[in-house]
């Protein structure tokens, strides 16, 4: 073995933590050549010299401060849920968009009310009086209940006056596109997120329809809650929404969402 | 009788990322001595790497749901004190310090006492100034390899090197640093 080799591998015989087994070589080497035991011994004076530096201590005002920020930390975690902090940071946006996302969702209402008005009158079929009359009765019921719920559901109404709406909408038997389109509202624009999770749980029922699923997508992309976000791609992946697909794709990439909403995008994604 | 299994510093901080904040009080415990003599050690500023410490503790905790299953603490610990000294300094250069005067009487003078100047040739001195001419990124090598009982697989990780490169760099620092010294000791026998 060459001094050059052997000196390269001093490192090894001066760390006992890392000594291999081929360090016999070099320490043949060694115990036979006196430039390359000089240079030996000038590291080990070195090192040794180096580990009996004494250890620098902290001032007590580390520990104090670390305490402290660790008690504000906790009773920030007990006051404010997950998510918050980033709901709060997009309320100004909210404010931007959701102008913008109440015209397209009265786009969508009119497009689902045209569909609707468009179908062939039920009415129309013969039917004894006593029928007609329970016919209109209940549409008149169902009329009412639209514009009970639409009432109920503006924000100055409380949250709890709000879910009251929502849970009374599944007292409706055939879906009314009027109600629909409240719930899809209530789904993107309502502030409180046990309300806007209700919308969602009630639209469930009518996941099959096109104008909801497009409405849940549309709220998806700027629902800022990981909660509701988890809860929408869950919504989407199991109406089996191709529309869908693009926004999970880039949900499940953006590293700025919570985890638990990126890993369900990409369980949706699977699911599609 | 069942004694109590110490757990690890992993376990503690994947304990932590779930929300178990406490669990952080005991890595402190177990490691700001070490991280604040790295520190003082790599910075020569007291004042500075008690701060930086403070830093990186903080940092642990807004940013533990980054923390990885498969990773190690120490490697992940060192990694954001580097972070946080490099920023520390940054902004530093960036404008004046602004420090409260009521503030002073918490920190320990950092100049040498007038009875380390007299001792200025014992060794100890000597080294520490030879640790202090070194170059950064050598010093920085030579720390977490001699005073941190980091592996080279766990200092490559924390300077993003390979274990082969993390293990030249240490040898080449400490022969550096004994040149240092050696020169050093000369001219304060001459």
């Amino acid at each position: 073995m060459k001094c050059t080799a052997a000196q390269h591998r001093f490192s090894e015989l001066l760390d006992s933590r890392h000594e291999s087994p081929a360090s016999g070589d070099v320490r043949a080497h060694l115990a036979a050549c006196p430039d390359c035991q000089k240079e030996f011994a000038a590291l080990k004076h070195t090192l040794t010299a180096l580990d009996a530096l004494p250890a620098p201590t902290p001032g007590p005002r580390l520990r104090a401060n670390f305490y402290a920020l660790l008690a504000a930390e906790k009773n920030s975690a007990a006051k404010v849920p997950r998510g918050e902090h980033r709901r709060q940071r997009l309320t100004t946006w909210r404010w931007i968009l959701a102008p913008l996302a109440a015209c397209g969702l009265l786009v969508l209402g009119f497009l689902a009310g045209q569909r609707q008005a468009s179908l062939p009158p039920q009415t129309a079929r013969p039917a004894a009086e006593a029928t007609r009359q329970e016919l209109a009765e209940l549409r008149q019921k169902v009329d009412r209940m639209g514009q009970l719920v639409g009432y109920s559901l503006q924000p100055q109404h409380s949250a709890g006056q709000r879910l009251q709406s929502i849970f009374a909408t599944h007292t409706l038997q055939a879906p009314d596109p009027r109600v629909i389109a409240q719930l899809i509202n209530a789904l993107a624009l309502d502030p409180s997120v046990n309300v806007r999770l209700a919308a969602l749980e009630t639209l469930y029922v009518y996941a099959d329809q096109d104008t909801v699923r497009a409405g849940v997508l549309a709220a998806l992309v700027r629902e800022p809650n990981p909660l509701v976000q988890v809860s929408m791609i869950d919504f989407l992946a199991a109406a089996r929404d191709p529309e869908a697909a693009q926004a999970f794709a880039t949900i499940s990439r953006d590293e700025q969402l919570d985890r638990a909403v990126r890993d369900a995008a990409r369980r949706a994604l699977v699911q599609l | 009788m069942a004694t109590a299994v110490p757990q690890t510093d992993h376990d503690l901080m994947l304990a932590v990322r779930e929300g178990e904040l406490d669990a952080l009080g005991e890595l402190f415990e177990r490691h700001h001595g070490r991280l604040y003599g790295y520190l003082t050690r790599s910075t020569g500023d007291r004042l500075a790497s008690e701060d930086i410490a403070q830093t990186v503790f903080q940092r642990m905790l807004k940013y533990r749901h980054t923390y990885r299953t498969d990773g190690s603490f120490t490697a992940w610990m060192y990694h954001l004190a580097r972070r946080c000294a490099a920023d520390y300094f940054r902004k530093k250069q960036a404008g004046p310090a602004n420090m409260d005067p009521a503030d002073l009487q918490d920190y320990a003078d950092d100049r040498p006492h007038a009875g380390e100047h007299a001792a200025a040739s014992d060794d100890q001195a000597l080294l520490q100034r030879a640790l202090n001419q070194l170059a950064h990124a050598d010093r920085e090598v030579l720390l977490l390899s001699r005073f941190q009982e980091l592996s080279f697989a766990e200092i490559s990780s924390i300077l993003e090197c390979s274990v082969g490169a993390a293990k030249v760099r240490a040898h080449r620092a400490v022969r550096t640093l004994r040149d240092l010294y050696f020169q050093l000791q000369k001219e304060t026998t001459v």
